[in-house]
C-alpha cells in the first residue's frame, strides 16, 4: 500500500493531557507523510485526477532520505499556514502547526549537520559551505536517455 | 522580505531527457496561467487587501508560488540540459536555442515571452479574488493537459502534486472571497 509507511513517527502528534484534541486533529488533517505525497494536509480536500495515485517517493540514499523529511515537514507547515491564515481561531490546528515546527527544526538540524546548509545562516562548518553543489535544480544525472 | 531555502517544495529528479515535454511545460513558468503570473498577481494584489486574513493569505500563497516557479524551471532545466542542438531543432526549439541557449526563459509553450498583462490588479477585493480563483482553476486545467502528455513518473509526481496545490489554493481563495462577501464588500 502506498501510504503504509511504518517508519512514520506519530509521536509528535502527542499533546500531553489532551488525547481528545489529538483525535480531532487526526480526523481533520492527514499526517505529513501522506500529505506530502498528495499535496495537501486536509483530509477532505484531496481531489485526485482521473485514476492517478500520488507517485511514491523513494529516497535512494541517506542524503535524500533526510532531505525529503525536511521537505515533507516544510510542506506540512506551508499548507497548515494557509489554513491558519483563514482560520486563526482554530486552536487544535495551531497546536498541530507548533508540533510540526518543532519536528521540522529537528529534521533540518539532522540534515544540515551532515550535508550542509539549507539557509545561508547555517554556519556550523569549518568552511563557507553555502555555495556547495548540489543546488536544488541540479540532479545527479540519469542514465536512461531516449 | 524573502530569504532563500535551499531545497525545492517537492523533490524533482528527472532522469530522462525529453525536449518536447520541456517545450510544453515552460508555459507553467512564463505562460498566462503559469506560476510566475500567479506569484506576481498575488504579490501585487496583497497591498490592497483590507484585513489580516487577506494580507496573510495573498502574501503566503504568492511566496509558495515563487517556489513553484523554481520547480517548473528546474524540470525544464533537467529535461533539456543534455539535449543536442539537433534534438532541440527537431522539437521546434531552434529559435529558442538561438535566443536563450540552454537558459530557462519564462515564456509560454509557443515561445511568447512572459508579460505582466497576464494578470490584473484592480484594488477591488471581490474582483481580484475572483480572478485569483479563476487563475487557480486555469492552472489546474493546464496541469491536467500536461499530465495527459507524459507517462514519465519523474514528471507525473511533481505535476500531480502541483495540480493539487491549485485545488487547495482555489479553496483558500474561495473561503476568503465568501468571507469578504459576507462582510459586505
Amino acid at each position: 500500500m502506498l501510504f503504509n509507511n511504518h517508519d512514520f513517527d506519530f509521536s509528535f502528534f502527542e499533546i500531553p493531557g489532551s488525547d481528545f484534541k489529538l483525535e480531532i486533529d487526526r480526523n481533520k488533517f492527514i499526517n505529513s507523510n501522506e500529505g506530502f505525497l498528495r499535496g495537501n494536509m486536509m483530509r477532505d480536500e484531496y481531489e485526485p485526477y482521473r485514476n492517478y495515485n500520488p507517485i511514491p517517493l523513494m529516497p535512494s540514499n541517506d542524503y535524500e532520505q533526510k532531505l525529503y523529511k525536511v521537505m515533507e515537514l516544510d510542506f506540512a507547515l506551508v499548507d497548515l499556514n494557509l489554513y491558519l491564515d483563514m482560520h486563526p481561531e482554530d486552536k487544535e490546528a495551531y497546536q498541530l502547526f507548533q508540533n510540526y515546527v518543532e519536528a521540522e527544526q529537528k529534521a533540518k538540524k539532522e540534515f544540515t549537520e551532515k550535508y550542509g546548509p539549507i539557509l545561508f545562516t547555517n554556519v556550523n562548518y569549518k568552511n563557507y559551505e553555502w555555495i556547495n553543489n548540489p543546488w536544488p535544480w541540479d540532479n545527479i544525472g540519469g542514465s536512461k536517455y531516449v | 522580505m524573502f530569504k532563500y531555502v535551499k531545497h525545492t517544495n517537492y523533490p524533482i529528479n528527472i532522469k530522462k531527457k525529453d525536449v518536447k515535454m520541456a517545450k510544453y511545460l515552460v508555459t507553467q513558468f512564463g505562460g498566462s496561467n503559469g506560476e510566475l503570473a500567479a506569484s506576481m498577481r498575488y504579490f501585487s494584489q496583497k497591498f490592497s487587501m483590507p484585513d489580516e486574513r487577506g494580507k496573510a493569505l495573498l502574501n503566503d500563497i504568492a511566496t509558495e508560488e515563487l517556489g513553484h516557479c523554481e520547480m517548473i524551471a528546474t524540470m525544464i532545466h533537467q529535461l533539456t540540459k543534455d539535449a543536442t542542438i539537433e534534438e532541440l531543432e527537431a522539437c521546434g526549439l531552434g529559435s529558442m536555442f538561438t535566443e536563450h541557449g540552454k537558459g530557462v526563459y519564462p515564456s509560454d509553450s509557443f515561445g511568447n515571452p512572459f508579460t505582466v498583462s497576464y494578470f490584473a490588479v484592480t484594488g477591488d477585493v471581490l474582483a481580484d479574488l475572483s480572478e485569483d480563483m479563476a487563475a487557480e482553476q486555469k492552472a489546474r486545467a493546464i496541469y491536467e493537459n500536461l499530465i495527459d502528455l507524459t507517462d514519465d513518473e519523474d514528471l507525473l509526481g511533481p505535476l500531480l502534486w502541483l495540480r493539487q496545490r491549485e485545488v487547495v489554493h482555489f479553496n483558500r481563495f474561495k473561503e476568503l472571497y465568501d468571507y469578504y462577501k459576507k462582510q459586505g464588500y
